[in-house]
């Protein structure tokens, strides 16, 4: 077995775009509409949450064999808080500016299901390096739709992309004014929407009844 | 190798795990506590220095270390009796709750002062609202305000937070020359310059629009605090 052969590139490319944790298992709905207003706090999310579901996945994976069944979910939750926790911790001392604004997000990356969901379907069954390998690219699934609806959502609700205006001045002067649905909740739902419309007309995948 | 299916396994499981888990955290706290200390005292001090008006400004990503030397070199805190004095011997650190002693920064550049600072606090429609004002070194003209904590509604009285707001500050009077009295600034309901005697301009700043009780709240809590401050700036005038 190789460390980083076609298998282990299956399972990445798998939850990157195959078995997008969004689209095809929509997971992890709730942080993509929370925290995709502005670019900013959607990649320190992205970040954040790809740090903690891959070493996460790795813990869990690596104590598996040891985990009484009946408080196996508990563990599983203590294990992500304890990186959540770290991250959060390490923001507060290294960037201050930056965890006052987002501390509260990065506590939520604990109840995003996404993490519980790869911990309790993968990591519990498989070992080490594949539980960090299914992590991984699930997160970079995960993240790749949330800057993707973070992006849309920037530059058409404020008219900016990372705080920069993009939007050129003789727009406005035409008669241009942002979508302020886009920076409301609405036009999170409708953006993932169509994204996930998107990617399953790519895909092909069907939900099976 | 313990008998997995023991009903105690659970339990040391759960034991181990969870010590495990608390040594990690604390020794990780431990390790960064000293820097996440400073981090929230220099955001303090960012605050007095932002209100003060540093001249030349502090560059915004200065390091924690030299950010402190300039504040005990520049600013000095003293702290004041109900009369207006300065008692000497005291820190801020010492003012116990309900003394009737109050804290003041005091920004000098090269010996010369060239504004006081305090902080202020008071409530506004749904919370309390934290924050400094500065005079000018004639004890008679508001150097800046800012407000740094605050829970009201976001959008409208959340704008007390905001540039904007703040700087109708710059330049307002508490003292009256005329009558020689107190005269503290007074927050008006919309635009001043619609609503006010222009004799009365310089006590009064632009409300914000939807957020009548907060700037309630905030002429209440000036009204306040200059009051308690007015005896040690009467010295300076």
């Amino acid at each position: 077995m190789s460390l980083f052969g076609k298998k282990e590139r299956l399972i990445v490319i798998d939850g990157l775009w195959n078995k997008n944790p969004i689209s095809f298992l929509v997971m992890g709905i709730c942080s993509a509409l929370a925290v995709t207003v502005k670019m900013q706090t959607a990649l320190i999310m992205a970040l954040g949450t790809t740090f903690v579901l891959s070493f996460g996945c790795m813990a869990v994976a690596l104590i598996r064999n040891y985990i009484p069944s009946n408080i196996r979910i508990i563990v599983q939750i203590l294990v992500v808080s304890v990186l959540v926790i770290m991250v959060d911790q390490v923001l507060r001392a290294f960037f201050f500016d930056l965890s006052k604004q987002i501390s509260v997000f990065i506590g939520l990356i604990i109840t995003n299901t996404l993490v519980l969901g790869r911990t309790e379907g993968y990591a519990m069954n498989n070992p080490p390096w594949p539980s960090f390998l299914d992590g991984l690219g699930n997160a970079l699934g995960y993240s790749s739709f949330l800057l993707m609806i973070s992006a849309l959502r920037e530059i058409f609700g404020s008219g900016t992309f990372f705080g920069f205006p993009v939007v050129p001045h003789f727009f406005y002067q035409a008669g241009y004014i942002n979508n302020s649905i886009m920076v409301l909740a609405p036009g999170a739902f409708f953006l993932l929407g169509a994204l996930v419309c998107i990617h399953r007309m790519i895909t092909g995948h069907r939900e099976e009844h | 190798m313990v008998n997995k299916e023991s009903r105690l396994y659970p339990f040391i499981f759960a034991f181990i795990i969870c010590s495990i888990a608390s040594f990690m955290l604390a020794s990780l706290s431990l390790k960064l506590k000293a820097r996440q200390e400073m981090n929230v005292t220099l955001d303090v001090k960012r605050h007095i220095f932002d209100v003060l008006k540093l001249t030349p400004p502090l560059p915004k990503d200065v390091l924690p270390e030299l950010a402190l030397k300039i504040f005990n070199e520049k600013i000095e805190q003293v702290v004041l009796d109900a009369s207006g004095n300065i008692v000497p011997g005291k820190k801020h650190e010492d003012i116990k709750e309900g003394e009737a002693l109050y804290p003041l920064f005091i920004y000098r550049e090269g010996g010369k002062v060239q504004g006081y600072c305090f902080p202020i606090k008071g409530k506004g429609l749904w919370s309390m609202l934290y924050g400094y004002l500065a005079i000018q070194p004639d004890g008679k003209t508001v150097r800046g305000i800012s407000f740094y904590k605050q829970g009201e509604t976001p959008g409208l009285g959340s704008e007390v937070e905001s540039l904007g707001f703040q700087q109708n500050f710059e330049g307002k009077k508490i003292w009256d020359d005329a009558l020689s009295q107190v005269e503290p600034v007074v927050v008006a309901k919309g635009k001043v310059s619609d609503r006010i005697p222009k004799e009365k301009w310089p006590y009064y700043v632009d409300g914000i629009s939807g957020a009548t009780m907060t700037g309630k709240g905030v002429t209440a809590l000036l009204d306040h605090w200059i009051r308690v401050y007015e005896p040690f700036f009467q010295k300076q005038h």
